[in-house]
């Protein structure tokens, strides 16, 4: 964590990478119901690199991302995660990998009983860092913008202000990971922008890895590298750059939102 | 630093809800409360009567079921057995219901009457020993009323005249004993005011055979010589098993017994459904959240341990009040009905004990589904 805190905003070519997966499978339920939702995907995140997984709803984004967030049990192929082998690992054990990725939801999903720093503080506590908790909880919401929401309980905050205390709670023990699945979408244009924009800036400060899901075509620019799923198989994988001279914002659009 | 408070501040957030659980295990708490106060009251009136009958030994009809339902034996079994060795002495007790007018109202009500011989000293209390008392009660028509009888039987001057069984009757004197549930009032006559009132009942008939013997002596081993000695027509009982048999027959017999065991079962039930119904959906509400937690890597463990401090907590918040009332309520009914219900420091730690279970009961059965958040679902 050291090292990769330390590298500043110039990207260094790192030397284990974030997430690691080979010829990984996966299928939902047994026997003649068995429904194969991954296939034979490979793929690498190099640490510190922001990648936008995009496709159409159903082909299996959010599921990729709670294996890689080792939320499932996973039998076949590899995947490895921040080092990790997470295939065929116990269900205690997974919990143990899950403290160090950082998990942004759709929804929210805070506490209505306890206020913005509390809730951030929760994720502080799993470390063992109770002394420093709410100094540490105050400091990342004030990096979001929210210093004068601190001690507001959800109930009494916008969309926008909601998603970014889920999003300091997510950040704030520093994790190498983060996964994000479509964290903008329950929120407005500017919100969303503005939500996005600070997660860039903070992964970039410290080196963090970024993969989100995303439907919102605006915020592509953030992204080093967009991935895309179609049917459970990995069709494209290519930086900003190739993915916008090759997708024409219609056949963008109907790509993403059409098929 | 500490943890933060989870389960304390989600009780809290939820004000109606806590309101209604608080509600909820007060009402079982004053439910059990009230039930063991009175099938407390119900013993400790038992043994109390047993405590002012100054007897080692008692012969009484093997038909007889407890102190106020006897079934009436020759008075000649004390005769036979006044010489036995270690016997200091043997005294007769009648007893008997006797319909008391209320000189005010002129309602009659059934009193329990004790006849004994004036000489004997059969009752404990000392305001029946004073030469006072002996003298009303050696009077024609006299009898002393229990100071702790129902208010319905009217006043209880002394020298005040009403009716008794058809009879003039005159109060000569006062003390306190209390019926118990058997009775709701007590008298206590001569054995020649007891013939008198209760004609044509013989004089050889009694129900009780009290026996006092020499200090020192084995009171064991002389019942068991009176059970050798006497006839199958009396039973020889030693003042402890006189006592466990009347207790039993309450609790077993009776369907008092059984009621207040079921009132505690019930209530029991009651508070712990309700306790279920609060914190199942409490987590039904918070599931997304607790498998986010889980998502961030908090174990099954921990939520375990939340929805376990909720129970606690409206264990500890529910029993306050619910113990408070039933203070109140307890001395209500001791001036209502004069029943010893007491708060021992016994059934308060009974009652805790009960309360923590059935929330902790609660918390078990629901506990499960916050153990069983997917946190793969939340995505
Ligand atoms: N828990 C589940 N059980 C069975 N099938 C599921 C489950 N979750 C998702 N699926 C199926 O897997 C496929 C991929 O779903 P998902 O990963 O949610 O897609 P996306 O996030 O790209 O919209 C869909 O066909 C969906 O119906
Ligand atoms: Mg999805």
């Amino acid at each position: 964590m050291a090292t990769s805190q330390s590298s500043g905003s110039s990207p260094v070519t790192p030397t284990t990478s974030a997430v690691q997966i080979q010829n990984l499978h996966y299928s939902f339920g047994s026997g003649d119901l068995t429904k194969q939702v991954l296939f034979d995907i490979n793929l690498t995140l190099p640490r510190g690199q922001i990648v936008i997984m995009t496709g159409p709803s159903g082909s299996g984004k959010t599921t990729l991302l709670t294996l890689i967030g080792a939320l499932r049990t996973v039998h076949a192929g590899s995947l490895q995660v921040l080092g990790q082998e997470v295939v065929g690992l116990s269900r205690r054990k997974l919990v143990s990998v899950r403290r160090n990725i950082g998990f942004i939801f759709q929804a929210h999903n805070l506490f209505e009983s306890l206020t913005a720093a509390q809730n951030v503080e929760m994720a502080v506590e799993l470390k063992g860092q109770f002394g420093t908790k709410r100094s540490q909880a105050v400091e990342i919401l004030d990096k979001l913008g929210l210093s004068d929401r601190v001690d507001y309980k959800p109930g009494s905050l916008s969309g926008g202000q909601k998603q970014r205390v889920a999003i300091a709670r997510a950040l704030v023990n520093h994790p190498l990971l983060i996964l994000a699945d479509e964290p903008t979408a329950a929120l407005d244009k500017k919100s969303g922008r503005d939500v996005v924009t600070l997660m860039q800036k903070l992964a970039k400060e410290e080196n963090h890895t970024i993969l989100m899901v995303t439907h919102d075509n605006r915020i592509l620019d953030v992204a080093d590298r967009i991935i895309n799923l179609v049917d459970g198989r990995l069709e494209s994988d290519e930086n900003l750059d190739t993915f916008v001279s090759t997708h024409d914002p219609k056949s963008l659009d109907r790509r993403m939102f059409i098929m | 630093m500490k943890r933060t408070p989870l389960a304390l501040l989600n009780l809290l957030h939820e004000k109606t809800r806590l309101i209604v659980a608080i509600a909820g295990v007060g009402f079982a708490v004053l439910l059990i409360f009230m039930n063991l106060g009175f099938q407390g009251a119900l013993l400790a009136t038992t043994v109390t009567f047993y405590e002012q009958l100054d007897a080692d030994i008692f012969l009484t009809s093997p038909e007889s079921l407890e102190i106020s339902s006897t079934k009436a034996f020759p008075r000649v079994r004390l005769a036979q057995i006044a010489g036995v060795e270690g016997i200091e002495r043997t005294m007769p007790l009648y007893m008997e219901y006797l319909l008391w007018r209320n000189p005010e109202t002129r309602i009659s009500r059934a009193m329990f009457v004790f006849g004994i011989n004036p000489q004997d000293p059969v009752f404990g209390m000392p305001e029946v020993q004073t030469p006072a008392a002996q003298q009303a009660l050696e009077a024609p028509n006299t009898v002393l009323i229990d100071r702790l009888s129902r208010e319905e039987f009217g006043p209880q001057t002394v020298d005040l005249e009403t009716e008794a069984g058809r009879r003039r009757v005159i109060i000569g004197g006062q003390y306190s004993l209390g019926g118990g549930f058997a009775a709701d009032g007590t008298l206590i006559m001569s054995d020649q005011n007891f013939i008198r009132f209760f004609a044509p009942r013989p004089f050889s008939q009694i129900n009780l055979g009290l026996i006092q013997v020499k200090a020192g002596a084995n009171i064991e081993a002389i019942a068991t010589t009176l059970r050798r000695l006497l006839p199958a027509d009396v039973r020889v009982m030693t003042r402890r098993e006189m006592i466990q048999n009347d207790l039993q027959f309450w609790l077993q017999t009776t369907a008092i017994g059984f009621i207040f065991s079921l009132g505690v079962i019930v209530s029991f039930i009651v508070g712990t459904v309700i306790v279920y119904q609060i914190l199942y959906t409490d987590i039904r509400d918070h599931m997304k959240e607790y498998a986010t937690l889980k998502a961030m890597g908090y174990s099954g463990r921990y939520l375990f341990g939340i929805v376990l401090q909720e129970a606690v907590i409206l264990a500890v918040a529910g029993f306050v009040p619910g113990w408070v009332v039933a203070v109140g309520l307890y001395r209500l009914t001791r001036e209502a009905t004069n029943l010893p219900m007491i708060m021992t420091v016994n059934r308060l730690v009974l009652v805790f004990t009960l309360t923590l279970i059935m929330c902790s009961l609660s918390g078990l059965i629901s506990v499960r589904r916050a153990v069983t958040a997917d946190p793969a679902e939340v995505f």
